[in-house]
């Protein structure tokens, strides 16, 4: 039962489901899952290599599309827009954050973060002078010109963030974006995408193996085999996630 | 437009390879471009040394058959005709190598001047050509070639008759008209009479002037009409077809270089077609992304297939300038020496470089259209998945 003043889910997934079929096995990657993930938030998809996280990251980002299950997302009924649709919609509503940075080596970094800017109508100063806000919110104003090679890859996966919040999209997808980092600029980009929820009230979703990550997030969903684990199983998973970090880590101990 | 900054920037990515590339399209289309001017140069060429008005009558079996010397005063009363003039075949090989470096031919040189009323001969030559017996009027690439000065002396020993003969040029010509070597026929008839034969009674080939150019399909049919059942049937053409006919062969070998390029073309195609799969298998993870941030299927198709075809086209522009240019350094040696002057007519005209660009064009196109359709129309999460 909801009350008015509830706020409307960015992410609405019912019952939603993926199996592929690879070689001769049918593997099911995500079975019926259910959430609402609201506007603002901060959110961690962890588990095991296998687990479905990535699978579920793909299907809120309208890269993948469920094989049963509604999904609103920022809005739209994704099941029903095919890949063209898809991807108009997503180059409205979400941005993109990968684990290796993927940005195109022979753009500059300005380049770069304008790139999602193509897609719309505005003219070539204004998404010039976008992608260097952009670049200014997440610290690297003066490395503009830069190209990709000659940046280190914590400012490579920053030119990357600058690349998914330059359409100020609702929804912000991060795919283990501190994995091919060191840890102090794992933590950076960590902070950095909070400080982004933070100032900005940006939505977050993202999958990661990285337990210092509990420290940054608002939720914290765990998977293991295509499930979404509930109660105690999660607990325990989580309590297992916190000490294979040495306790370092706790939630709720974000800025 | 706005992707065009992206598509240069990939262009530069590999910069060799696009050279590369770009090198083996230019390279093709000029040469393309080179050999469309073929066909209509040849044609400029015989509109050059071909009169509108003059007929060549020669065997029906073919030109190396004669036709009795009589026939000639025939073809001279035909309604229509200005002038006619036989010609023998000498076969004359200058100094001592004993081939014939250029063709040489008797002639009746009383007539030379109202046949060829086209040719710029000085009427002193042409007086002289006629008053002595042994003159000769030589072509002034002719000249050129060997140095020859008018008034100077010169012996051809004929591989076709039984004599040599001792000339003295009397008269050239100043522009880039066929290597000729004229010379009087009476010459030669006198000099195969005091060998003991019966002189010249044959004719090799006779050339017609008609009065007007409206009366040459009547002349041509009249002259072949006079010949009909009698020893040596005529066959009559236009100067221009009979020149036409004669370089035929150098037709066919431009068939034959338009099929051969024809397929140098197709290999650049196939090539081209292999660089564009390399340059989209290379960046299949930059092309995920691009998918993943939003590119749809058209915008990913359009701009790996712009990239071809502007890479395509710049370098066919490139070929056309390469062609325009090389045509152009044609006409300056044609310029530069009569010998070369048939050089002149061969130029890249507008439709030539339409047709360049158009293929450059289509090239690009052909090129690019698989890979750039196979790479846009895989699914994005297919795409992820294969190179993340």
């Amino acid at each position: 039962m909801s009350t008015d003043d509830t706020p409307i889910p960015v992410v609405a997934i019912r019952g939603v489901a993926r199996h592929y079929v690879r070689a001769a096995d049918d593997v099911q990657a995500l079975r019926p899952i259910s959430l609402d993930i609201l506007p603002g938030r901060f959110v961690a998809f962890m588990g095991p290599s296998g687990s479905g996280k990535s699978t579920l990251l793909n299907i809120i980002s309208g890269i993948d599309r469920p094989d049963e299950g509604a999904l609103l997302v920022a809005g739209e009924m994704l099941n029903d827009l095919d890949e063209d649709e898809l991807a108009e919609w997503r180059a409205r509503h979400v941005g993109l954050v990968f684990q290796f940075f993927n940005l195109i080596p022979v753009l500059s970094a300005r380049d770069n973060v304008a790139l999602p800017l193509l897609l719309t109508k505005l003219d070539r100063a204004e998404r010039t002078r976008r992608a260097e806000t952009a670049l200014r919110v997440v610290g690297l104003d003066h490395r503009l010109d830069h190209y990709p090679g000659t940046l280190s890859g914590g400012e490579q996966q920053r030119v990357a963030i600058a690349r998914a919040i330059v359409t100020d999209p609702d929804l912000i997808v991060a795919d283990e974006p501190t994995g091919d980092l060191d840890a102090r600029n794992a933590e950076d980009i960590l902070s950095l995408l909070r400080q982004l929820k933070n100032d900005f009230g940006k939505t977050i979703v993202m999958v990661t193996h990285d337990p210092r990550a509990l420290r940054f997030v608002d939720d914290v969903y765990h998977l293991d085999k295509g499930i979404l684990l509930e109660g105690e199983d999660a607990e325990r998973a989580g309590a297992a996630i916190r000490m294979a970090a040495g306790g370092h880590v706790g939630g709720g101990g974000h800025p | 437009m706005k992707y065009l900054g992206l598509v240069r920037a990939n262009l530069g990515r590999n910069k060799l390879r696009t050279l590369l590339t770009g090198g083996a399209i230019t390279l093709a289309v000029a040469l393309v471009c080179l050999l469309l001017t073929m066909p209509q140069g040849m044609n400029a060429l015989l509109d050059d040394i071909a009169s509108n008005t003059r007929i060549s009558v020669h065997n029906k079996a073919g030109i190396v058959y004669t036709m009795p010397a009589s026939f000639t005063r025939r073809v001279r009363q035909v309604d229509g005709v200005a002038a006619a003039m036989g010609q023998v075949w000498f076969g004359g090989a200058y100094e001592d190598d004993g081939v014939v470096t250029f063709p040489n031919f008797a002639v009746e040189a009383e007539h030379v001047g109202a046949v060829y009323p086209d040719y710029p001969i000085a009427p002193e030559h042409l007086a002289d050509f006629q008053r002595y017996r042994d003159g000769a009027l030589v072509g002034g690439q002719l000249m050129e070639r060997y140095g020859w000065k008018v008034g100077q002396r010169v012996t051809l020993r004929s591989t076709v008759w039984p004599v040599d003969l001792d000339f003295r040029i009397v008269g050239t010509m100043n522009d880039d008209q066929a290597p000729f070597f004229w010379f009087n026929r009476e010459y030669l008839d006198q000099a195969l009479k005091a060998q003991g034969g019966n002189g010249l009674d044959i004719v090799g080939m006779i050339w017609v002037r008609a009065a007007d150019p409206s009366q040459v399909n009547a002349i041509m049919r009249e002259v072949d009409e006079i010949s009909r059942n009698s020893e040596a049937e005529t066959a009559a053409e236009t100067e221009k077809s009979f020149f036409s006919n004669f370089f035929g062969s150098l037709q066919g070998l431009v068939t034959i270089i338009l099929v051969v390029t024809s397929l140098v073309v197709l290999c650049i195609v196939v090539i081209a077609a292999n660089t564009a799969s390399m340059a989209v298998r290379e960046r299949a993870g930059e092309i995920a992304i691009l998918k993943a941030i939003g590119f749809g299927r058209r915008s990913i198709f359009g701009m790996l297939l712009a990239e071809v075809v502007v890479l395509a086209t710049l370098a066919g522009a490139v070929g056309v300038g390469l062609a325009v240019g090389a045509t152009g350094l044609l006409q300056m040696f044609a310029g530069w020496s009569p010998a070369l002057g048939p050089l002149g007519n061969f130029i890249i005209t507008g439709p030539v470089i339409v047709q360049g660009l158009f293929l450059s064009l289509f090239v690009g196109m052909i090129a690019g259209i698989v890979p750039s359709y196979g790479a846009a129309r895989k699914p994005v999460v297919e795409a992820l998945r294969e190179v993340f």
